[in-house]
């Protein structure tokens, strides 16, 4: 068994030329990552800055213009590599008189799931992305929570190993966001290697490992979430009934071993918690 | 088996067009007028003037359909980045052109082996109105070949499929679906009009080099559409037709559509989604 990087990019490059003078624009420049297996990959970064080009790189829809790319062992943009990776793209747009279920059963089929398998991996797709009721709908019916949920069924169905999701919660409400992040996890406690390109942050914060930013086409940041997020030079003490008196002698202790109390705030809950937790039942099925 | 899921969905998403709809209605309502018409028959024989009605309308409207069509669903799955799903699974481009290809030739079948059972319908009605009046005067009851006609309807399906073919390649090149359907229009009226250029080669006369290297290429490029039409001849007269032709006009065909379906995935290889 390979037990190399599920997606090993080097000195990925890509110009695409513009207008009749043939203009050069960098849209990635140099960008080398490796993502292990069996981790959750954050693709971050300001629109244009060439998240969604290097993830079209990656599954071959886009030829680079220098650099290499391999998925789980194999080269990119062959047979191989793809069969064994789902992707959701962007504001998915499915084709609106097929049923949700005919679209998975479709998508199974091109994906090479043996015909008497196709079925039981339908439903299982269903199942996990909790469309299993609105499956016999058709696409066109369906709300922008479901379109996603749909297309994260279609990309899952034959089981890969790797799950590209450009975007999955846009548009989505913070409950069905929450939900497709849960549907994430699940996926990784799978074993499954997922890229996101997401730009709700706090989500990214939640479920990645390892997370990579990239802006103007270079990737400026790579690492695990961990140790790119903790400030290692500072810490937080979570204190109930503090008084000025009490706040007071902690700083005079505290000043006797050299350190300082820099801010003293109240712990707040995410605004994307609260609303979680005061809307109830309003999910799209 | 990929490509047969790709033609399964272009299929179901061309039949369920307006446009396919609408044009399938108005050359079926073109057909059935035909004998209201018949009183315009230019002294040609009456079953002729029906047939050549129904026949053009077949044509004109199957040509129509096979580049709106072919370019529309292409453009389809480009603009709303369906093609996106579709391409990023273990689907080559190849798989893809020839699933789209054959999803709209099957469409295009439908259309034309439908106008073409109505319209055979129609001159076997006439037909045997026109047998019983000749029999009663004692003339000659008029040929009519339902086998012809079907052999007509064949050879349109394939003239059908190398539009569509060429259709998809210049798709596959193009960036917009109106330069698909200009371009891809003209060269249907290029390859209605290439027998003029064969002839004119075939001709003795004293064409400079320039303009006898441009036909000579043309009539290689470009396929003779021309060569499909020959409806009446296999319906109304069916010993005219030299031995072979329709044999010779098929494999011609394929051979086109082969060839376009290449370049086509050559050209939609190197294309970004």
């Amino acid at each position: 068994m390979n037990t190399g990087p599920a997606i090993a990019v080097k000195g990925l490059t890509k110009d695409f030329r513009i207008g009749l003078r043939g203009l050069k624009l960098r849209a990635v420049d140099n960008v080398s990552f490796e993502i292990p297996r069996g981790q959750v990959f954050g693709l971050l970064g300001p629109n244009g800055c060439g998240k969604s080009t290097t993830l079209k790189i990656i599954l071959g829809l886009v030829a680079p213009t220098a650099g290499e790319v391999s998925i789980l062992g194999f080269p990119f943009a062959t047979t191989a590599a793809r069969s064994r990776t789902g992707f959701l793209p962007e504001a998915p747009y499915f084709h609106k008189f097929l049923t949700g279920r005919e679209l998975v059963a479709y998508c199974a089929r091109l994906s090479g799931v043996k015909p008497e398998s196709v079925n039981q991996a339908v439903e299982q797709a269903l199942a996990l992305t909790a469309m299993t009721e609105a499956g016999d709908r058709t696409i066109g019916t369906y709300s922008k929570g479901m379109l996603q949920r749909i297309g994260l069924a279609q990309a899952i169905v034959h089981d890969p190993e790797l799950v590209i999701l450009d975007e999955p919660t846009a548009g989505v409400d913070p409950v069905g966001s929450a939900a497709i992040g849960q549907m994430i996890k699940a996926m990784k406690a799978k074993g499954k290697t997922i890229v996101l390109c997401s730009h709700l942050l706090g989500q990214v914060e939640q479920v990645c490992d390892r997370i990579a930013i990239m802006d103007r086409g270079k990737l400026v940041l790579e690492g695990r979430v961990d140790d790119v997020l903790t400030r290692r030079d500072q810490n937080i003490i979570t204190v109930e009934n503090l008084t000025p008196e009490a706040r007071r002698a902690a700083e005079e202790v505290l000043a006797q071993h050299g350190a300082k109390i820099t801010s003293v705030t109240h712990p707040r809950r995410s605004l994307d918690d609260l609303f979680r937790e005061l809307v109830t039942g309003s999910r799209d099925a | 088996m990929r490509i047969s899921w790709m033609t399964r969905l272009t299929f179901l998403e061309a039949i369920r067009q307006r446009f396919f709809a609408f044009l399938i209605l108005l050359s079926a309502a073109l057909v059935l007028s035909s004998v209201s018409f018949r009183f315009l028959d230019f002294g040609h024989g009456e079953l002729k003037f029906v047939c050549d009605f129904g026949f053009g309308g077949m044509f004109l409207f199957g040509s129509v359909l096979a580049v709106v069509m072919s370019a529309q669903l292409f453009f389809a799955e480009m603009d709303n980045r369906t093609a996106l799903t579709l391409l990023a699974k273990p689907v080559s481009r190849t798989e893809f052109l020839v699933g789209k290809f054959i999803g709209v030739w099957l469409v295009l079948g439908v259309f034309i082996f439908t106008l073409s059972t109505l319209l055979g319908i129609i001159l076997w009605a006439r037909c045997q109105e026109l047998t019983a009046a000749a029999l009663e005067v004692g003339k000659a009851p008029p040929e009519l070949s339902i086998t012809g006609l079907f052999s007509y309807t064949g050879m349109q399906w394939a003239r059908l499929g190398v539009v569509a073919a060429m259709i998809l390649m210049v798709a596959s090149l193009a960036r917009t679906f109106l330069f698909t359907v200009i371009v891809g229009s003209m060269l249907v009226v290029a390859g209605q009009l290439q027998w003029l250029a064969q002839e004119t080669l075939l001709k003795p006369g004293d064409l400079n080099l320039f303009s006898k290297l441009l036909l000579t290429v043309s009539t290689y490029i470009i396929p003779n559409l021309q060569q499909f039409n020959i409806g009446d001849a296999l319906t109304l007269d069916h010993g005219s037709v030299a031995e072979g032709a329709v044999t010779l006009s098929l494999f011609s065909g394929a051979c086109y559509i082969v060839v376009f379906i290449f370049i086509g995935s050559l050209i939609f290889r190197q294309r970004e989604i």
